[in-house]
């Protein structure tokens, strides 16, 4: 093994270790209490796994998509909501290295391998149209002051760096970062969502938050450019999450089939369960092939957008019909909130609206096919 | 203190497969990781040192593959890796095994404690450390659930005998065998996996290490496996008599029923 795939097999252990002592004896748990238990998430910090992909300049381990989508699928075979919170960060990170200016990241990143980053374009008027949102920068000297509404964000009320999509005062469209601890910055609703329950989805609120220039991540104008590369960021890792989803499902399923029986033969012996089995691990194996193809082209800095599309689409719908799947090989004890298959496919479902909806990638996916 | 962790590569469990018609196990494709039981004499090295200063020194025989197991070692937070590589050194059993690692540490210089995990979690037989320890001629505690620094010179051993606990204090230079219960062992966090390349790892051969041929290796070894089958379960009572000698002499006479 070279030293690079050394590293990441390593990253993957560690993954591997913390999952499945810190994480699966849970993940029923969180998804009942909808929320983290206290304490869980700094042992997520203290393990240094927010510093997964941030530079080493920054004081972080650097590691590239490939090896952190891998090391997040792990993760999201014992807990998705984890896996996700994770993501959100990551994918934020990817926006300062990509977009950020000298001055914004010697501030900001050293801080993200013990704070939370999260990505705010949705606004109560919608997520699908970006330039609709009515979040405004005026400029003020030489700062911005920011006033707006942005819900549904991934991590919202545990973060505490906040990257907002705006419209500045000439109606340009512009991301700036806030700090939670700005004045005028608080948060609100919380989203009671039916999946990912651990992961907290919330509102934040801009009243004249008022914010150096340097803040601007990249420049006025480039706010969709951003955007648009941080949902393929994103949509990347939740391929990495889905695939891990499925496996779960898998596992779940296989596990039952072994042991029991419809009359005297096991279930995995019938050939409508092989059916169902085969199904889910060879959609596990599509997911998987297609999030590796979008984080392998990201890491060669090859167009990586229509294959990080794709994994996101094929692999939140995938998910979902393997964890029905997974329900029915289970029979009534699926459809029940003692086994895990039914939270699965409500984890799965909440990927087919975040970071673009469905049908928002398949618009974006015709498009590529289109213009070739 | 200067503390050396002596580790072994194990197949990683859930990639090892049971030959249903044999019973034995399929190690092909089998990922290689570091014995569960040695990452606790590493983490009661690093706790030794958070405590006392000194260095952690990571000491594997295998061959050159094994260096991976010695970076997660690196990557927990040891300080340096020592690799005792060489065809001569295959085949050994646990006396073998015992020799060479005895050359390196000589090599390396000097210990305050040398620290083994309880057993390998794929052979199992829990004997290298204790040999060691006979070997270098130095005092030796095993089944440590406990190790709490004393002095610079003594360290204090809970030795759990699963149905008592004895407490001893041991002089140092001196070899502890810890059992898993002892502490839980630390991530390697993504920042020290990374590091952990830029850290020290030195590869040493039989000529480096001065040994006797005849000694190391298959010709070496002393155990000959004729069979390996699962033992009946029994379990054994152990009474502890009388400080007093000739209480005790009496009560034995008693029992043995003379
Ligand atoms: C778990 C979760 C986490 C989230 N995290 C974040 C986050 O971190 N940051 C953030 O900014 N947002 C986040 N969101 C919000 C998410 O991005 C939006 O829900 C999504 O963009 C859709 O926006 P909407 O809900 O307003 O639906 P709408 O935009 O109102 O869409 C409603 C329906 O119309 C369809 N539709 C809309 N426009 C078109 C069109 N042009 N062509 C065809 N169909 C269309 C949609 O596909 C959808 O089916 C999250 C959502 C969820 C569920």
């Amino acid at each position: 093994m070279d030293e690079l795939q050394q590293k990441k097999q390593m990253l993957i252990q560690t993954y591997k270790r913390f999952t499945r002592r810190e994480l699966s004896p849970i993940d029923m748990q969180i998804d009942q209490d909808g929320m983290y238990p206290v304490g869980l998430f700094n042992k997520v910090v203290a393990t240094g796994l927010l510093s997964t992909t941030l530079p080493r300049e920054y004081g972080g381990a650097g590691f590239d998509f490939n090896a952190t989508s891998d090391a997040l699928r792990i993760m999201a075979t014992g807990n998705a909501s984890m896996a996700v919170t994770l993501e959100g960060h990551f994918k934020t990170i990817e926006q300062f290295i990509k977009y950020g200016n000298k001055q914004l990241n010697d501030k900001h990143l050293p801080s993200a391998s013990q704070r939370i980053f999260a990505f705010s374009m949705t606004e109560p008027s919608g997520g699908s149209n970006p330039l609709g949102i009515s979040t405004i920068a005026k400029k003020v000297g030489d700062d911005w002051v920011i006033s707006g509404d942005k819900i549904m964000i991934t991590n919202g009320g545990l973060a505490q760096v906040y990257c907002i999509l705006c419209k500045t005062d000439d109606d340009q469209m512009a991301v700036f970062v806030v700090d939670k601890d700005m004045p005028g910055f608080s948060f609100g609703k919380k989203e009671d969502f039916i999946g990912l329950r651990g992961t907290p989805v919330g509102e934040v609120v801009l009243n004249k938050v008022r914010v150096p220039g340097y803040h601007l991540l990249g420049k006025v104008g480039q706010g969709l450019e951003i955007g648009d590369n941080a949902h393929a960021d994103a949509r990347v890792l939740m391929g990495a999450v889905l695939a891990g989803i499925t496996e779960h499902a898998l596992n779940v399923a296989v596990d039952y089939s072994k042991e029991r029986k419809a009359m005297d033969t096991l279930l995995f012996q019938m050939q409508v369960t092989q059916e169902k089995i085969a199904d889910i691990a060879i959609k596990r194996q599509n997911i998987v092939n297609l999030y590796r193809s979008a984080a392998n082209n990201k890491v060669a800095n090859k167009p990586y957008r229509e294959l990080a599309a794709m994994a996101k689409s094929y692999g939140s719908r995938a998910a979902v019909i393997s964890g029905d799947e997974a329900l029915q090989i289970l029979g009534g004890y699926g459809y029940s909130r003692e086994y895990p298959v039914e939270h699965l496919i409500r984890d799965a479902r909440a990927m087919e609206l975040a970071e673009g909806t469905i049908e928002k990638m398949n618009i974006e996916i015709t498009n590529a096919e289109i213009a070739k | 203190m200067k503390i050396i962790v002596c580790v072994k590569q194990v197949p990683e469990n859930d990639s090892v497969k049971i030959d249903p018609k044999t019973n034995d196990m399929v190690r092909t494709g089998a990922q290689g990781v570091m014995n569960p039981f040695d990452r606790n004499a590493i983490e009661t090295a690093l706790e030794l040192k958070e405590k006392n200063g000194g260095q952690v020194i990571l000491l594997i025989m295998g061959p050159d593959s094994f260096t991976e197991v010695l970076r997660d070692g690196l990557a927990m937070g040891a300080d340096s890796a020592y690799l005792l590589s060489s065809k001569e050194f295959g085949g050994a059993d646990t006396l073998a095994t015992a020799y060479t690692l005895v050359a390196g540490i000589k090599k390396i210089g000097k210990p305050d404690v040398i620290l083994f995990g309880r057993q390998s979690e794929d052979a199992d037989t829990g004997q290298v450390g204790p040999i060691v320890a006979e070997d270098l001629n130095i005092p030796q505690a095993t089944f440590a659930t406990k190790v709490e620094t004393i002095s610079a010179t003594t360290l204090e051993v809970d030795r759990d005998l699963e149905s008592s606990i004895q407490k001893v204090e041991i002089k140092l230079p001196a070899e502890i065998t810890v059992r898993s219960e002892i502490n839980f062992p630390r991530y390697e966090t993504p920042i020290n996996i990374v590091k952990s390349f830029d850290k020290p790892l030195t590869i040493w051969n039989e000529k480096d290490l001065n040994v006797d041929p005849d000694k190391i290796g298959k010709k070496g070894s002393q155990t000959i496996v004729t069979k390996v089958y699962a033992p009946k379960k029994e379990t054994k009572q152990v009474k502890f008599l009388s400080k007093k000698a000739g209480d005790a002499a009496k009560t034995i006479i008693n029992e043995l029923d003379l």
